[in-house]
């Protein structure tokens, strides 16, 4: 187990590297920069910019400094936020989006997985066919139509709830959000469990278990669980990631000051640093999680573990 | 004594769309099997086995009972007294726990990976209701079931085990509630020659030890006429014939299990006189195959280590030996369709180049067979296409270097016209009727399957056939029929066969030699009736005393 | 299944045929009605602007379908390519290959879809290249798979027998056997790729005004939501048919060529 994550660890560094690099020269070979905004600089202030940001040097030596320079957790400046440095705009977006991630998570895991073993006890049944339909609707309403649809509904039309905005992350202004983000991972939650359980249900050790008189529950939850939740484990890593570094949309139609937001702008803002860093962040999280599964595998199949 | 379990009338239907895959055997009709009338009766300390062909019937009469099959169960089973027919699975539920044991045929997918062996036991001794037992209770499980080092055994997960293993892992399970009837469903199908007998043995002495009834289904009449009392012969879910194991076997009544017996190779059995030989053909030296080991370890595996053979015109030689023994790898290097890593092949005395350095011309002379029949014919292409396929390859000469081919022979190059008659005659030759041609693959049974398969390497008159367990897949009666056909073409065309084969009687019926494998070496070789009467080495011995079945 | 066909085809004759057919061109402002509510003129109304809301959804479905059939095209050929030679060629190639699929996975790829929309402007032509180029991942993988587990089917060694050229084999024995799986992950593509697109327009970045797609109105529907919420409903509506109906279409023929 543990070669398997030194494995995957010496498989993820130069990824994470990859990743880096690519958006790297990306953002430096786009067609204008950072201060070609609607007001042109005098060229004198431009020069001077360029130079105090390094713009200047060599591709090769600026690559090396950023990531020498991230290595120390250093994101480096903003370009458009000029009084702040990248870490600290990611230190404020973070929490927002980790905090709305989560409870997302936590949601669709709990939901998804819950209508998906009631779904398996009686296959082709009438609960089935129901959970299945609305778990394939959920994977397919996009977050922008629910959100607003939700929105609709609980602020416009009842006043139970906040349209929008973040309110100190009281937890009235979380409500719509995190059951708009969770919705589409819950269905597909629902729809893995469903799949994983009905095809380790027709497999011989459940046979055997049914043979030895164990209770449809008591085979179910012993020895059908673990090894159909692979599938969920492997669609669950990726998925947190995107989920705890905030969903773009959701940020948007709620207004919440998470890490999509900035992202989007220093994106229009052509913001090299920002953009760079929320990336890297990213690919971090997106390999740090799909580490994660991988060991999840281990404690749901030993055979993983060789 | 009276009997423990009771069936009278059994019948079964099977309603569902998807009925269960029928013995593993996926290729064969899945039309609804059915169970029609079926009696029989079960004492204590007595061993019935259900004998038939895959769609008899047979795994649907033992299962269906006990709520454990997707069949519909009607007339009467009465286990230790209590109708099981009719019952709801909560009712069955405790009856199943309590009375009865089972052993599947699957030993590799039937514990639950993530549960350590420890864990499984303990629920199994629990299953009726006793207390949990100790460990050194778990370990006297194992020991009972002859299996080593108990104590270490019981923290592993399954999948470090193998398939002998498990098995008596699950017969230790079977038997941990002291059940009052044991219910076997091939339960040594999915194992080697030479360890089926011992799992057999194993079964046996456990039964006559706790004095508990056994109920067996098998397709392999020779593999459990000597260890059950009774026999019951089945065929389209009825019976044929049953009666005293012994005698049955050696004076069959009903004309099916006379087919039954005539079809099983024995040791013991005459055989006809082998085709004359010729000059050498084939030539193999200093065979090494290996492989990189699974997983993350490095370092290579070898699979064959220094083998060699010879095959001479119109000769068979037959390669046996047991699962991972090297002998597929082996002929699979020899004939150009698997790695090799060194030694050399001769055919006709001219070296074959290396499996990347093969052309066209030089695959003429030797073709493959293999074991799955179903997964050997390309499912979208038609009869005709497949049987047609190596006269399209073989047939041409490569344009671009067409005065570098060195055989002259250009017997292969042929017209469209004549492709369709070849195809024709190479069917008629495995016996299949012309109107087979249009047929696509997926449409056939295993047997049709098989002699399709044949066909194709028949159509372009190769010298060799190298057959990779091409009847071990298929059903007593058919495979039969399939080394007939090929006893025929040994004759009639002095055709040269590589059999590769774990079953040592059936060596002997179409071999002059045979070389017994094992760990990547030949071990013993020799004429065929000479190796089996007396046989030199202990694997050889194992495989000899598997076959007798004693 | 021939229900859901049924409504497909439905939708995308109406995409295909209905701008002709209606009083109202797309991109037409109708002075007089603003922000009308359905009537015997629009049908579904009008929008901010006073465009009819009818045309202006079945314009957005013809402009969110074609980009989402280019892209699920340029996602299958790449994928299946891609998968198909790694998966044949097995051993290093494979291993490289594969790899390079795992980290474009980790590639946080809306990311680089917008920062590729930023960076190189806001063109169809490159959503649809975009999106393509990040949706091609999942079909190599199964691509491979399936090709894989062809390799180990006896038939491909017979035909090596037969002295069928590698080459050969690939196409005429292990093609035509993954195309079914293929085509149905097209289908399951095609829901991806809308979203996405939908997505995009949704930010801003996809199509342009006064050009339209589903997810520009989907949007220009949430943000007058209170005011007129059929201009949220239908298009969303719209959107939703048409991502259920592609994917259980898709699930349906998986299901078929998986087995």
């Amino acid at each position: 187990m543990l070669t398997l994550i030194l494995r995957r660890l010496a498989t993820a560094i130069p990824t994470l590297f990859a990743v880096i690099l690519l958006s790297f020269l990306l953002m430096r070979f786009a067609p204008g920069g950072p201060f070609d905004g609607e007001r042109p600089l005098d060229p004198a202030t431009r020069a001077a910019l360029i130079t105090a940001y390094g713009m200047d040097q060599p591709l090769p030596v600026q690559f090396t400094r950023y990531v020498g320079n991230l290595a120390q957790g250093d994101f480096g400046p903003s370009l458009v936020y000029r009084d702040f440095t990248v870490t600290q705009l990611v230190a404020k977006g973070l929490p927002v989006s980790l905090t709305l991630g989560a409870l997302a998570l936590l949601l669709a895991l709990t939901l998804g997985v819950a209508s998906g073993l009631a779904a398996a006890m009686k296959p082709g049944g009438r609960a089935d066919r129901s959970i299945g339909l609305i778990a394939t609707l959920l994977t397919v309403l996009p977050s922008f139509v629910t959100a607003p649809a939700l929105v609709l509904v609980f602020a416009l039309g009842l006043g139970w709830l906040p349209v929008s905005g973040w309110g100190e992350g009281a937890p009235r202004h979380l409500v719509l959000p995190v059951i708009a983000l969770a919705l589409p991972a819950a269905g597909a939650i629902a729809k893995l469990t469903r799949a994983g359980l009905t095809e380790v249900l027709g497999q011989d050790h459940v046979r055997a278990a049914r043979a030895r008189g164990l209770s449809p529950l008591r085979t179910l939850t012993r020895h059908a669980l673990r090894p159909a939740l692979v599938p969920v484990a492997s669609y669950v890593g990726p998925t947190a990631a995107g989920l705890l570094t905030g969903a773009v949309v959701i940020e948007t139609i709620f207004a919440l000051p998470g890490l999509g937001r900035y992202f989007v702008q220093g994106a229009l803002n052509r913001d090299y640093p920002l953009v760079l860093g929320v990336v890297t962040l990213y690919a971090a999280l997106i390999i740090l999680f799909n580490l994660l599964a991988d060991l999840a595998y281990g404690w749901l199949d030993p055979r993983v573990r060789g | 004594m009276s009997a423990v379990y009771e069936v009278e009338g059994l019948s079964v239907s099977v309603t569902s769309r998807r009925p269960e895959p029928v013995e593993g055997q996926s290729f064969d009709k899945l039309g609804t099997a059915v169970v029609d009338g079926l009696s029989f009766t079960l004492s204590p300390g007595e061993c019935l086995a259900l004998v038939g062909e895959s769609g008899s019937g047979k795994s649907l009469t033992c299962m269906t009972p006990f709520g454990l099959s997707a069949g519909v169960a009607s007339g009467s089973a009465r286990l230790m007294g209590e109708e099981l027919i009719g019952l709801s699975e909560p009712a069955l539920r405790p009856l199943r726990a309590r009375h009865a044991g089972f052993v599947f045929q699957q030993p590799l997918t039937a514990l639950t990976p993530h549960l350590t062996i420890a864990a499984h036991l303990a629920e199994a001794a629990m299953q009726a209701g006793g207390p949990r037992p100790s460990r050194s209770e778990l370990a006297a499980m194992l020991d009972r079931v002859g299996l080593d080092v108990p104590d270490e055994r019981l923290d592993q997960f399954p999948h470090r085990l193998s398939g002998g293993q498990r098995q008596r892992v699950l017969i230790a399970m079977a038997i941990a509630h002291a059940p009052a009837v044991l219910v076997a469903d091939e339960p040594t199908s999915a194992l080697d020659a030479a360890l089926r007998h011992d799992i057999m043995a194993l079964l046996r002495r456990l039964q006559r030890e706790s004095g508990m009834a056994m109920l067996l289904v098998s397709h392999d009449l020779a593999g459990v006429a000597d260890h059950a009392d009774r026999l019951l012969v089945m065929k389209h879910g009825r019976m044929m014939e049953t009666g005293p194991a012994r005698t049955l076997v050696s004076t069959p009544r009903s004309d099916y299990a006379k087919a039954l017996v005539a079809a099983t190779p024995r040791l013991d059995a005459p055989i006809a006189a082998r085709p004359a030989v010729g000059g050498m053909l084939l030539e193999a030296n200093a065979i090494r195959v290996s492989f990189p080991r699974p997983g993350w370890r490095s370092g290579r595996m070898l699979a064959v280590d220094g083998a060699s053979l010879s095959v001479r015109a119109g000769e068979c030689l037959a390669l046996v030996g047991g699962s991972g023994s090297g002998k597929s790898t082996l002929a699979r290097a020899i004939a150009r369709l698997g790695p090799c890593d060194s030694g050399d092949v001769l055919w006709k005395d001219a070296p074959l180049p290396p499996r990347s350095a093969m052309r066209r011309g030089d695959r003429r002379g030797f073709q493959p067979v293999f074991q799955d029949p179903v997964a050997s014919l390309d499912p979208r292409w038609s009869v005709a296409e497949i049987v047609g396929e190596p006269l399209a390859w073989l047939g041409q000469s490569p344009p671009f270097v067409s005065s570098d081919v060195e055989t002259p022979d250009q017997r292969l190059d042929v017209t469209r016209h004549e492709r369709i008659e070849r195809v024709q005659a190479a069917l008629a030759a495995v016996d299949l009727p012309p109107d087979f041609a249009i047929r696509r693959a997926r449409e056939l049974s295993g047997g049709q399957a098989q002699r399709v398969a044949l066909a194709r390497a028949l159509v372009s008159e190769p010298d060799l056939l190298v057959l990779d367990e091409a009847t071990s897949a298929l059903d007593v009666l058919v495979a039969a029929q399939i080394v007939a056909l090929l006893q025929r073409l040994q004759r009639e065309r002095g055709l040269a066969i590589l059999a590769i084969t774990h079953d040592l009687a059936l060596a002997r019926l179409l071999a002059h030699r045979i070389a017994v494998m094992e760990a990547g070496r030949i071990v013993e070789e020799g004429w065929a009736e000479e190796v089996c009467a007396s046989p030199a080495h202990p694997v050889t011995q194992r495989l000899v005393a598997a076959s007798r079945g004693s | 299944m021939k229900g859901l066909l049924a409504l497909l085809t439905f939708i995308l004759l109406a995409a295909l045929l209905g701008p002709a057919l209606l009083p109202w061109p797309y991109d037409a402002i109708d002075w007089n009605a603003v922000r009308a509510a359905p009537s015997a003129a629009h049908w579904l109304g009008t929008d901010g602007v006073g465009r009819d809301l009818l045309a202006r959804t079945l314009m957005g479905t013809r402009i969110t379908l074609s980009v989402a059939v280019a892209a699920a095209l340029v996602a299958m050929l790449i994928g299946t390519a891609w998968g198909a030679v790694a998966g044949w060629a097995g051993g290093r190639v494979d291993d490289l290959m594969m790899r390079t699929v795992d980290a474009l996975y980790a590639l946080p790829f809306m990311f680089v879809v917008i920062l590729l929309m930023v960076v190189f402007g806001r063109s169809i032509l490159l959503v649809f290249l975009g999106i393509g180029a990040v949706e091609w991942l999942t079909m190599a993988r199964v691509v491979r798979g399936q090709v894989i587990q062809l390799k180990a089917r006896p038939f491909i060694l017979a035909a090596e027998a037969a002295g069928s050229p590698a080459h050969a084999t690939l196409i005429r024995h292990v093609l035509p056997n993954i195309a079914g799986v293929a085509l149905a992950y097209l289908m399951l593509t095609l829901p991806q790729v809308v979203m996405v697109e939908s997505f995009l327009s949704f930010l801003g970045l996809g199509v342009q005004e006064p050009m339209t797609s589903l997810g520009i109105l989907v949007k220009d529907g949430a943000d007058d939501m209170d005011l007129m919420p059929h201009a949220l409903l239908v298009p969303g509506a719209v959107l939703v048919t048409l991502l259920l109906c592609l994917t259980l279409l898709g699930e349906r023929l998986r299901e078929r060529f998986a087995a």
